[in-house]
Parts: structure tokens; C-alpha cells; sequence
């Protein structure tokens, strides 16, 4: 992920420097409340440690380099502005000693690799522990998803970064005069690397540590998690189901949104109906009969086109659609789960053998 | 112990009868990790260690620090707006001049900004150079696409070479500076750059750690080799014993900090980071770093000239 000098306008690079400056500040008054003096090589360490995280890595055509980059994890034991710093600083050693990223870079490097992947991933890392214990396993895991989701938020960042380039930047004829390829080229090469070898890096390297610190070293996971009990025994009951209660939240949310789909102009692609076809623009001269067969083949629809047949009241008929849509698939899943759960339940050994 | 006279007849004899080992599995060869981070610790220890080049008597080392950095960085913006390949060329002859004229071997300069472009810039830029990336004037036909000529295009091969020479000038600039600069005054230069005295502190001890956490890790890599009897090994395996020398060098890293920080408050660390004094600003000095800028200006001018 590390962008070096050369694929950047200066003036991108000025604006994430200028975004950078004062967060590399603030980063170092608030490391310095969490992270006392008493842990400033402790800190070194975690900068080392990134450092040579980040040293395996590989070369992305259409994008820059996919690694891990271990900032989820430092945030997780330290803070997360303690992570600015650390991976701030392994980034700079790299750009003046080994000219992986750049000098004028820095400021986009770190935007990215030192501000929203530990931020990101320590927010996720929060979210999932609500009520846990120190030793709990969902804590490592939850860690581990910090730095996978962390690391491609951060991955999706570089690449927007360098996508914008041939847009913002480019010369009369038509010749790229920075990083040459567009966002549709960036994006997908930066997520197909960081979704699949190095997301799963990261994830392992983060949830391992965590697990491994969790049964052999629970001082060091306290510097950054004072008042957490240790065990989940120590926990205090917890009254009903408040996961369920956030889902079915988020659920009605969407529900009443759904008409904002209403907005938008144009079909999706690929969904047109063969009318709307531009059959000119294929070289075609009548509608395929295959597909004016099986057009309108089901016509047995409750609620065609999200709405009444009357084609009234369109929100009503989208929210409608929208509750009846998720209580049938909330069906399905329900008998799903518990058919698995029963069939699980018959097996007894089975599920010893497993476990 | 190559002198035969002093060891017993007994161990030189063959072996031929002795009865097997018990461990007489093959030796392998170490795994990726085991042979990247021996290569690694290589690597990391050269470039980093420079001080040698530093304490040469060359035009570079003669400046001052704070000189050396105001001045590669406003080189560096000026390639950074640089949008024709001649003024960067221009401005890589430029730093092969400084090079030689500090006293550093021109071939082990040019390998070492050379050595990561091909592999890492070549293969990133590379697919830009054809024309369903960067579509243009196609000047090597290699064929049709659903009746589309594709091929190297002129924009897309100036794009590339573009990257590639800005790539190398920057490289070559910033490592101008940190190959002729000790390390203690490179850190004391960035602390006059307002860079925060907590980043400058744990950029100073993480330089030092580096080192140490690398023995570490070679350690544990030996030592997990000697402990490998069987050729049998998991995935699964593998990655459980990398997390668990992860976490342990962090435990390792813990209990160090704390050493450390004693130590520190032993020798009287207040929390303040002192610098050695500054010597005094020279007209040479002065005339450098005037020099390098007035020499971005016109090189951003000139180029401007050239049309855009």
C-alpha cells in the first residue's frame, strides 16, 4: 500500500499532508496520556514491529503493493492514536532508508495505513467486544476482523487516492501524468489483494497475537484495557438481547429508507426490459426469441416492480414490498437455522468429535 | 579441528557400522519465513547503517543537516511537478553529480535506487503501457479485440517512463540525504522541521530497536529450526507458531521497555529530548540551500516552458 513519490500530484500529496499534521499531533499529546514514558520503548518496538510486517510484500500491477500491515494490532494493545504514531514512524524509516513510499507520500502513507486502518479496525475491534472479558475468545477474533476490515478500508483508500490521478492530472493528448490507471482499475487490483491474501494475513497475525497474549501475557493486554474483568465468569448478567434488539433496528431503518431507490435515475444494468433494449446498438435487428419467451415468464407476482398493479402510491407499495420481502426471507432463515440446530442436536457425538 | 594428529581415531573412523541416529530424518530447508528473514536482517542492517558513507569528506557530508533536508525536500517537490522525461533525466544526472562529488561509488548508488524500481514501479506500471488502460496513439500494434487495435500506445509508454524516472529521481534525492547525514543529525534536523518531540523520540529508539527485534527474531528462528526434528508440518501449524513468536516477541518487547525505561531514568531522562548543540550556520551553508531552491524554481519554470 505504500504509494511512493512519483505517483501522487504534489498537490495531493499537500492536501493529505495538511490533513496529517495536525493528527500527527494531536496523536502524540493523546499517545502520551494513555502510553506514559515509562512504555516510550515500547512504542519503538511497535513502530519495529510494523515495520517488519509491512517488509513482506508483494507488487500489485494496477495498484501499489499488498502487505500487512499489524497497525489493528497495536491499536488494540496500546490505543489507537499510540498506532498513529508507531505506524508514522515505521513509515518514515521506510521512506528515508529504503525508498518504499515516499518522502512527499508520507502524508497520503499515512492517512491511510496510520490514521483510518487503526481507527477502522479499532472501531470494529469495540464494536464486537461490547461485554466481554479480557480472556473471552470473541475478543481475538474481533481483532483480527479489526485489521482485516481496517487494512482493506485502508487498501480502498490508497486506491482512490492513486484512481483519481489520471482523472485530475493528465496532458493535452490524453497522457497520464501520474499514477496512470482510473479508479475502475485501482480499485478492484487493490481489493482482489487486500480481500483475499493480505486481509487473511492480517487476520491471522492479529487474532493469533491477541489469542496467544490472552493465555500467556495479560499484563500487556491491560496497558490499553484497564477496568475489563478477566474472565467471563466475572461478568455481570446481562439483561435481554440487545444484538437482536440493534438488528431489528437496523432493519426497520432500512425498511422505511427503501423508497429513497425511488431517486434513482436509470434502469440497473442488465435489468432492462427487452423493450427498453437499444437493439441497434448490438447489431441486432429484433428482440432474441429466447429472451421474448421467457420475458414475463412467472407472471404469478404479488408485488410487481416493488408496488401495486395500479402503479399508485410507489412508497407505500416500496415499504410494503420491503416488509413483506424481509419477513419471507426472515422465514426461510429461521426455519433454516432451525433445521440445522435439530439436525445438530440429534448428533450428540458427532458435535463431541467436532469439538 | 583440522589437524588429524589431535582427534581420537575413533571419531575420524566411518560410520559405516555404527548403529543409526535416532533423529535421522532429512535436514530441509527453511521455510519462506525462515529464509526471508535471514535475507531480511541482511538487507535491513545495510541500508540502514550508513554512517560510514556519512563520515566521509565529501560535499554533501559538509553541509548541514537542516541545509540537506530543506533543500531535497523543495528538489523533491519540484520533480514531483516535473512533467516531461528530459528535466527528469536532467534531474537524476543531477543527483549522479552529488553522488560522486560526496564521495559515493556511483555503481552502488545507481543499484541501489535500481534495484526495487524494475521489481516494484516496472510491474505496477507496466500493464499502463497498452491500450485498454491508457488508450491513445497505438505505436506497437500487437493485435485485435473485437475489431480495436491493441497494442503499446504513446501516452501510455510516456506515462510509464514518466513514473518510472520520477520514481527514481525522488528515491535518489531523499537517499542523497540520508546516506550523507549521520543519523543522530538527520533526527535533530526534523526536530527544527516542528516534527513533534514524541515521534522524533520513538523514531530515534525504534532505529535502534530495529536491531535488537530482528536478533530476536533470528534467535527464535533458530531456535525453532534446532527443535524441528520431523519433516512433517501443518499450514495450519505454521501460522499458529508465527502468531504465537509474534505475541511472544511483543511479551519480550514489554519486559525490554520496562529495562529500558529504567535505564533512561538512571541516566536522568526528565522526559526532555536533548540535542547536541548546532554548529553555526556557514555562507556555504547558506549558499546551498539557495542554491537547491533557486534550482527547483527554474526547474519547475523551464519545464513549464516546455508547454504542459
Amino acid at each position: 500500500m505504500h504509494i511512493p513519490d512519483g505517483y501522487l500530484s504534489p498537490a495531493t500529496c499537500a492536501v493529505a499532508g495538511a490533513v496529517m499534521v495536525p493528527v500527527i499531533g494531536v496523536a502524540c499529546a493523546k499517545t502520551k496520556e494513555v502510553v506514559k514514558d515509562r512504555h516510550a520503548p515500547l512504542l519503538a518496538l511497535g513502530a519495529a514491529y510494523s515495520f517488519l510486517v509491512m517488509m513482506f510484500n508483494v507488487p500489485i500491477p494496477g495498484g501499489t503493493t499488498a502487505h500487512a500491515v499489524g497497525a489493528v494490532l497495536i491499536a488494540v494493545l496500546l490505543g489507537p492514536w499510540a498506532a498513529v504514531v508507531c505506524v508514522s514512524v515505521a513509515l518514515v524509516i521506510q521512506a528515508l532508508f529504503f525508498g518504499d513510499g515516499g518522502v512527499l507520500a508520507l502524508g497520503a502513507n499515512t492517512f491511510n495505513m496510520a490514521l483510518v486502518m487503526p481507527f477502522v479496525g479499532y472501531g470494529v475491534y469495540l464494536l464486537l467486544t461490547r461485554n466481554t472479558s479480557l480472556t473471552s475468545r470473541r475478543r481475538a477474533i474481533a481483532a483480527g476482523l479489526g485489521g482485516y476490515v481496517g487494512l482493506n478500508v485502508a487498501a480502498l483508500c490508497a486506491a482512490t487516492e492513486l484512481g483519481l490521478q489520471p482523472v485530475l492530472f493528465h496532458s493535452a493528448n490524453g497522457t497520464p501524468l501520474y499514477a496512470p490507471y482510473h479508479l475502475s482499475t485501482t480499485i478492484p487490483a487493490m481489493a482482489l489483494a487486500h480481500l483475499t491474501v493480505a486481509g487473511f494475513s492480517e487476520f491471522v497475525l492479529t487474532a493469533g497475537i491477541v489469542a496467544y497474549l490472552q493465555r500467556a501475557n495479560l499484563p500487556l493486554l491491560r496497558i490499553n484495557h484497564s477496568g475489563i474483568v478477566d474472565t467471563d465468569a466475572e461478568l455481570a448478567p446481562q439483561s435481554g438481547r440487545p444484538a437482536l434488539r440493534w438488528a431489528l433496528i437496523g432493519i426497520a431503518t432500512m425498511i422505511v429508507l427503501s423508497p429513497l431507490g425511488l431517486l434513482a435515475p436509470g434502469g440497473a444494468y442488465g435489468e432492462d426490459s427487452p423493450t427498453d433494449l437499444n437493439l441497434h446498438k448490438y447489431g441486432l435487428h429484433a428482440i432474441p426469441s429466447g429472451l421474448q419467451h421467457y420475458n414475463g415468464f412467472w407472471k404469478h407476482t404479488l408485488l410487481g416492480d416493488y408496488g401495486f398493479s395500479s402503479g399508485r402510491h410507489a412508497n407505500i407499495g416500496y415499504v410494503l414490498s420491503a416488509i413483506v420481502g424481509a419477513l419471507a426471507v426472515g422465514a426461510v432463515i429461521f426455519f433454516f437455522v432451525g433445521g440445522v440446530r435439530l439436525a445438530m442436536r440429534r448428533r450428540p457425538e458427532a458435535q463431541a468429535d467436532a469439538a | 579441528m583440522t589437524d588429524g594428529a589431535s582427534t581420537p581415531g575413533w571419531l575420524l573412523a566411518g560410520a559405516e557400522d555404527a548403529p543409526p541416529l535416532l533423529c535421522s530424518g532429512k535436514r530441509r530447508r527453511g521455510g519462506a519465513i525462515e529464509k526471508t528473514v535471514g535475507g531480511l536482517a541482511r538487507l535491513i542492517r545495510e541500508a540502514l547503517v550508513s554512517e560510514e558513507i556519512a563520515a566521509r569528506r565529501g560535499l554533501l557530508q559538509r553541509l548541514d543537516a537542516r541545509v540537506k533536508l530543506i533543500g531535497m525536500l523543495g528538489l523533491l517537490i519540484a520533480t514531483g511537478l516535473v512533467r516531461h522525461i528530459p528535466v527528469l533525466l536532467g534531474l537524476y544526472a543531477l543527483t549522479l553529480v552529488l553522488a560522486a562529488a560526496s564521495r559515493i561509488g556511483l555503481g552502488w548508488f545507481a543499484k541501489r535506487v535500481w534495484f526495487f524500481i524494475p521489481l516494484f514501479s516496472g510491474v505496477i506500471v507496466a500493464p499502463a503501457m497498452f491500450s485498454f488502460i491508457t488508450p491513445g496513439e497505438v505505436v506497437l500494434p500487437l493485435g485485435h479485440w473485437f475489431g480495436h487495435e491493441v497494442g503499446l500506445t504513446r501516452q501510455g509508454l510516456t506515462s510509464a517512463a514518466l513514473i518510472v524516472c520520477r520514481v527514481a529521481s525522488s528515491i535518489s534525492l531523499v537517499l542523497l540525504l540520508t546516506l550523507t547525514t549521520s543519523w543522530s543529525r538527520l533526527l535533530a534536523s526534523l526536530r527544527t522541521l516542528f516534527v513533534p518531540r514524541l515521534l522524533v523520540l520513538v523514531l530515534g529508539m525504534a532505529y535502534r530497536y530495529l536491531f535488537v527485534l530482528l536478533d530476536s527474531v533470528t534467535e527464535m528462528v533458530t531456535a525453532r529450526r534446532a527443535r524441528t526434528v520431523a519433516a512433517k508440518r501443518s499450514r495450519r501449524g505454521e501460522r499458529a507458531i508465527a502468531s504465537f513468536s509474534g505475541g511472544a516477541l511483543f511479551g519480550k518487547a514489554h519486559a525490554l521497555s520496562e529495562e529500558v525505561h529504567q535505564a533512561m531514568l538512571a541516566r536522568g531522562f526528565s522526559g526532555e529530548l536533548r540535542m547536541s548543540e548546532w554548529p553555526r550556520i556557514r555562507a556555504i551553508d547558506v549558499i546551498s540551500v539557495l542554491t537547491c531552491l533557486a534550482l527547483a524554481i527554474l526547474v519547475v519554470g523551464g519545464d513549464r516552458a516546455l508547454g504542459l
